[in-house]
């Protein structure tokens, strides 16, 4: 849910409920006056019936008037309790009423019950007022509250809508930089233009975020070339030692059989090592340099290369070519292409199939072998590799990263029994 | 020959000395910049092989000095550093070839051999063995005179086996050799052995004597002994 929504939600009912709560107190308190005011002027009333009854000694003329009535019942003596009541008001047939209750002559009333005690004889007083205008006046008020409710929700709305959307800008672009935020790249988070004191910190909390990440990145990277570097001369000692230990003598097949186990791990040591200092130099972007070349030749040359290979594993080879001119960096298109057909040949079975088709958008190297398509999410993750595998896991990763570079799109396909390793230029 | 091998690391050092000392070879090495420089300013080489990192200063301040006083030796680096600006600067400033650590001592062997071949036999581009003769720029091979069809690899082998004659090579170099880096692709290396049975065969069909030997199992000696 968007936070301004969520916000949105949240204030919009917070403001129905105090707005509803508000008016039925509004309500209340107002209806509880003006039954008041009726109530008082039915006192009123009832001092005016007692001072007449006092001084004449019967009840007064009961007349209508005014919206009010006056009735007078004879009683028990001491029967009647003093109390207000809600009632309703019979209305006389007055022309120019229009205030029909059900379409009954009634509309809503006050009354007072009261009793009062002349010529010995002992009356109950029923004194009834109309509440209608009372009413007609809380009904009015409570329209034009729930009215002001309305109005106010629209209007918060709308600048929420307005305001907000213009307020969270910066975070928006804040976001678009995330996420084109790039740890290999040397571009910076850069500082977003805002007044905003939340989004100033998250901004300066974000650049100095990314600023560390790319620090410890680079750190990292140092230290694996470093690491590597540092490999390389033990190992080329231990290839020297090999080589000159096999000058040595006669030897036993056991032992022959041990030193080709010792070249054939270093050689992957190597390969590894030489692996790993490529991927950072190209991850640095070091191996910059570009040249026009046509990339026809140089596949042609590399099936030549690699053709006592294909017979060894029975592979048949078919290279569908058209001239492609690149202006690129000729190394690092031999790195790809030796790495796209290395993974061709090395994961196909015997007897399998290579075809290479190069045209002027891509180029498609497929190749036969285990029938199940490959995890595309893990295929270009280091040191990922099939168990069967013979490489050392960083082959792909090479590729894309070299692709990457370039500019060019790697994809991997399974299509009827062919693992299709394709790149867009 | 006389070889310079100038390189800090002590076992490499001895391994390459080792490897190139022969009747008829001269190696002296040098261990740091300081006393390098000091050899390569006294006497002349064949060939010089220059590590780039070494105590005291670099590599690439000898083979500057080497330039700029016009000294003919052959300069082969070999250096840890595998990156093209590497390789050009050392290429620009006029070393011979450049060989990225680690490497086989075979394939190194190979390489100086070529320098110096460049380096002495100007103007003449045949390569005697025996009775095998081979034109290094027409890149053909005769025995007794007769020509020889062989494919590039097999051409390639033979010049390999002829840089290192005497030695055992073994079955790894040969593949690094002819197919570069593409070779760990494959699962073994049983196709090296087709492919020098092939050499040999072609040889042999010409009039050569047999000069490549299977060494227990893990390589090849080319040698007339």
């Amino acid at each position: 849910m968007k936070l301004l929504a969520r916000y949105n939600r949240v204030t919009l009912l917070t403001t129905v409920v105090v707005m509803l709560i508000t008016g039925i107190i509004y309500y209340i308190a107002i209806h509880q006056i003006l039954i008041n005011d009726v109530d008082k002027d039915l006192e009123v009333e009832e001092n005016e019936i007692f001072e007449y009854a006092r001084q004449n000694n019967h009840l007064p003329q009961v007349f209508e008037s005014n919206d009010q009535q006056i009735s007078f019942y004879d009683a028990r003596p001491g029967s009647v309790q003093r109390h207000y009541i809600d009632t309703l008001y019979k209305l006389a047939a007055i022309p120019g009423r229009r205030r029909y209750r059900h379409g009954e002559r009634y509309e809503s009333g006050r009354g007072l019950v009261t009793s009062v005690t002349t010529g010995g004889r002992y009356y109950r007083v029923l004194i009834v007022k109309s509440t209608v205008e009372t009413e007609d006046l809380v009904k009015i008020i409570f329209g034009i509250t729930i009215g002001v409710i309305l109005l106010l929700l629209l209007t918060l709305f709308i600048i929420n809508r307005l305001l907000l959307n213009r307020l969270w800008q910066p975070f928006q672009n804040l976001l678009k930089e995330l996420r084109s935020f790039n740890i290999v790249d040397s571009k910076d988070i850069p500082q977003i233009d805002t007044t905003i004191a939340e989004f100033k910190e998250l901004n300066q909390a974000v650049t100095s975020m990314s600023a560390r990440v790319k620090n410890d990145y680079k750190d990292l990277k140092t230290f694996t070339e470093n690491a590597s570097h540092e490999l390389l001369t033990p190992i080329a000692v231990i290839n020297s030692k090999l080589d000159t230990l096999l000058q040595t003598d006669n030897f036993s097949q056991q032992q022959s059989k041990l030193l080709n186990d010792l070249y054939t791990a270093v050689s992957r040591l190597t390969r590894l090592n030489q692996s790993l200092l490529l991927l950072v130099k190209i991850e640095n972007h070091l191996l910059e340099g570009n040249h026009e070349i046509d990339l026809r030749p140089v596949i042609e040359e590399l099936i030549i290369q690699f053709e006592e290979i294909f017979q060894d594993k029975g592979l048949k080879v078919s290279a569908e070519l058209s001239d492609k001119r690149l202006n690129t960096n000729p190394y690092l298109i031999d790195v790809l292409l030796n790495n796209l057909l290395s993974n061709a040949i090395r994961h196909n079975h015997k007897d399998g199939e290579i075809r290479i088709t190069l045209n002027d958008h891509k180029l498609l190297i497929q190749n036969t072998g285990e029938n199940v398509p490959l995890q595309t999410e893990t295929l270009f993750k280091r040191f990922h590799k099939s168990s069967s595998s013979e490489g050392n896991g960083l082959g792909l990763t090479i590729s894309r990263q070299i692709c990457d570079n370039l500019g060019y799109t790697l994809e991997y396909d399974f299509h009827n029994g062919l693992h299709t390793f394709t790149v867009l230029f | 020959m006389k070889i310079l091998i100038i390189e800090d690391e002590k076992g490499l050092r001895e391994s390459i000395e080792e490897y190139f000392t022969e009747d008829g070879n001269i190696c002296e090495t040098a261990a740091s910049y300081s006393e390098a420089i000091a050899k390569v300013n006294v006497y002349r080489y064949d060939c010089i092989l220059l590590d780039i990192t070494l105590p005291g200063g670099t590599g690439i301040d000898i083979l500057k000095n080497v330039k700029e006083n016009n000294y003919p030796d052959g300069v082969l680096i070999i250096s840890a550093k595998n990156s093209l600006d590497d390789r050009l600067e050392g290429l620009d400033l006029g070393a011979d070839d450049y060989l990225v650590k680690p490497f086989h001592l075979s394939e190194l062997r190979a390489r100086v051999m070529a320098i110096i071949r460049r380096k002495s036999f100007s103007g003449n581009n045949l390569l005697l063995f025996n009775e095998l003769t081979i034109d290094l720029l027409a890149k053909s091979v005769k025995v007794h005179n007769q020509p020889v069809k062989l494919t590039r690899k097999e051409y390639a082998l033979l010049l390999y086996f002829i840089a290192n004659k005497g030695k055992v090579v073994s079955k790894n170099a040969i593949a690094e050799h002819l197919w570069g880096d593409g070779i760990d692709m494959a699962n073994n290396f049983d196709f090296i052995y087709s492919h020098i049975k092939n050499l040999r065969k072609k040889l042999m069909e010409a009039g050569s004597n047999d000069y490549i030997q299977a060494a227990y199992g893990m390589g090849y000696k080319f040698t007339d002994q």
